[in-house]
């Protein structure tokens, strides 16, 4: 905690709109109804100017209290007075620069213990989305599964949830997010989505039909040596972090290493660029994996790969101009998609092959998973068109996934209702 | 010479809006005006023998601090031949008025020169996406500035972004302009690089920014 503080105090902002000097945070765990009565209590009592950075839930589970310097002989008195013992969890508030600051800290750094208090409206760190993986699970246990896929460079897990009803390799969707590591809304919309299917599934709506039938395949984060990058060292960072030989330069763009054209135009052969293709197709262990579960399983018939930003829903092919042959169906799906994503906000997005809407690209996600037969494959590139770009504000995540979920949900029908 | 309708859709076109805007927020936009593209109406494509390649557009535009309206806007992005050193020719003209900002403008140069201390700041937005109200005059005069950038720097090949305000000093001057050296952080699309790029602004009321470096 004190770390986090400490690195929020060091983002340097222009004006100083309060301090937290001799702020205190302390802990409280109440143990008897008592004690959680005399806790609740504190929450009333306003001309204290308490922050409830954990408010109190129920019996053995911690209250975290930001206590104001001059409120501190009060709220200790109160709390000794009744016997409720407390510990001091951070001794000195440091003085933070901005009290925006320090809300967005409080709020995506709340520990939250069950995915019905998980914060959706912010930003994760690595350890707090695998954790939400892990409370999905255990709460779900009849639908929601972890796999480990493989590991990254660093040697990290990589996990995909799986929702399933059951039956024996059931046709699938997979849809993945934050194969670029700088692109956060993305990350953060995988998280939304999974709470959604299960959601969903308990409420008999939206996709429980599609699961009566297929399954549904999420890898949320997908690169997560490179989040990990963005989140301490450089926000900007997009590739893997694997070594080039040769190079001081490192990392392999992942959205160039799969064995469609690869190698061709639409990639660079030098390391040192944010395209760079990697020595060979798959060498990167993140993009491998998929490559291998694709394969084993068999019957996935439609694949989503996840980015942003621009507002685009593209299809195959963007290692070639020759147009896919399914090309025909998949525009007017992508108009269906985007028709039902503008439909909540009124967010627009242009839609058509990679290579005419965007660039052209070689060795992508989603040409090779239509070369293996998946007919189904489209790439987004969620909000925003530039104004914020990678740094897209955080009350943005919810309505760029709820807007996504929509778009996702006519692809996923449309795989259901046209099997092949 | 070759005349064709483009669909908004395809990149051609969004990359000469992107050059068309940035000029355009370098002409008109400052810390009390933010122009960003809404919509790409309508693209046309010229290639004019031995001159280079002509995009006629109709944008769409709102001001990010103006947001109730929209403002049309016609221009016109002519790409010189095989010239890597000069910039696009950009000739853009809008419809109806822009919302004035006499007032914040004056309001922002007072408040700077009343600085006791020279006004530093970095991030912006944040990792979060964050920007303090108290910064985005100064987040919309980097757009000034990334404009300018963006406009100097564009070929068809290209697709600028401003990522982030990396950094941005003041520096305080005898004359009547305000100074701020940013660092400033652009996003090219068809690459995915992201340059850092240091520009030093000039601005006060009424005379607009002048980009220098």
């Amino acid at each position: 905690m004190r770390l986090l503080l400490l690195l929020a105090a060091l983002v340097a902002v222009a004006t100083c709109t309060e301090t937290f000097v001799g702020h205190q945070v302390l802990r409280v765990t109440p143990q008897s109804d008592e004690e959680l009565q005399k806790v609740q209590e504190l929450q009333d009592l306003e001309h204290l100017q308490l922050d409830f950075w954990l408010a109190p839930r129920g019996l053995g589970l911690p209250v975290d209290i930001r206590v104001p310097f001059p409120s501190l002989q009060a709220v200790k008195a109160h709390l000794e007075a009744s016997g409720v013992s407390y510990s001091i969890m951070i001794e000195d508030v440091q003085a933070l620069l901005d009290v925006e600051q320090m809300e967005m800290l409080r709020s995506s750094r709340r520990l939250s213990l069950n995915t019905d208090t998980f914060n959706y409206e912010a930003y994760h760190t690595i350890d707090e989305i695998y954790s939400f993986m892990d409370m999905l699970v255990a709460e779900n246990p009849n639908l929601v599964s972890k796999l480990e896929i493989g590991r990254s460079t660093e040697n990290r897990p990589l996990y995909v949830l799986k929702f399933s009803t059951g039956g024996t390799n059931r046709p699938a969707i997979w849809i993945d997010t934050g194969i670029h590591s700088r692109e956060w809304v993305t990350q953060a919309s995988g998280v939304w989505f999974a709470k959604k299917i299960v959601q969903d599934h308990a409420n008999n709506e939206g996709v429980a039909s599609i699961l009566e039938t297929m399954d549904i395949f999420l890898e949320i984060v997908t690169n997560p040596d490179g989040f990990v990058f963005t989140h301490t060292k450089n926000r900007m960072w997009r590739k893997t972090r694997s070594k080039n030989s040769g190079s001081i330069c490192v990392g392999v763009d992942p959205n160039r290493n799969w064995d469609a054209g690869f190698g061709d135009a639409g990639a660079s052969g030098n390391p040192c660029t944010e395209t760079y293709h990697g020595p060979y197709p798959n060498s990167e262990p993140e993009v491998k994996s998929i490559v291998d579960f694709v394969k084993s399983h068999g019957n996935i018939k439609a694949f989503v790969s996840i980015h942003s930003y621009s507002q685009l829903l593209l299809y195959p092919y963007g290692y070639t101009e020759t147009p896919a042959p399914d090309e025909q169906e998949l525009h007017e799906l992508s108009a269906k998609a985007v028709a039902a994503l503008t439909s909540l906000y009124g967010t627009k997005y242009k839609y058509g092959s990679i290579i005419t809407t965007i660039y052209r690209a070689s060795g992508s996600t989603v040409d090779w998973t239509y070369n293996q037969g998946i007919k189904y494959s489209f790439t987004f590139e969620l909000r925003d068109t530039g104004r914020y770009g990678f740094l897209l504000p955080a009350k943005q995540i919810v309505p760029t996934a709820e807007e996504t979920w929509l778009a996702l949900k006519v692809i996923m029908e449309h795989a259901r209702d046209h099997p092949y | 010479s070759l005349a064709m309708e483009l669909p908004p859709s395809n990149f051609p076109a969004a990359r000469a809006a992107a050059v068309a805007v940035g000029y355009l927020r370098y002409l008109r936009g400052g810390p009390g005006r933010g122009l960003e593209l809404r919509e790409l109406r309508r693209a046309r494509r010229q290639d004019i023998d031995d001159v280079g390649h002509k995009y006629c557009l109709e944008l769409e535009l709102e001001d990010v601090l103006d947001k109730g309206r929209t403002v049309s806007c016609t221009a016109e992005v002519l790409y010189h031949l095989g010239s890597k050193t000069s910039a696009p020719d950009v000739q853009i003209s809008v419809q109806g008025e822009l919302r004035s900002t006499e007032e914040a403008d004056q309001e922002f140069y007072n408040q700077i020169r009343s600085l006791e201390k020279e006004l530093v700041a970095e991030n912006i937005p944040d990792s979060h996406g964050n920007v303090p109200p108290e910064l985005e005059p100064i987040h919309l005069l980097a757009w000034v500035a990334s404009g300018y950038v963006i406009w100097q720097n564009s070929t068809e090949n290209t697709k600028f972004h401003l990522a982030q305000v990396k950094h941005v000093k003041q520096v305080k001057r005898s004359d009547e302009d305000l100074q701020f050296d940013y660092v400033l952080l652009l996003h090219e699309m068809v690459s995915q690089e992201v340059l850092p790029w240091e520009v030093t602004v000039l601005w006060q009321p009424r005379r607009g920014a002048r980009v220098s470096r």
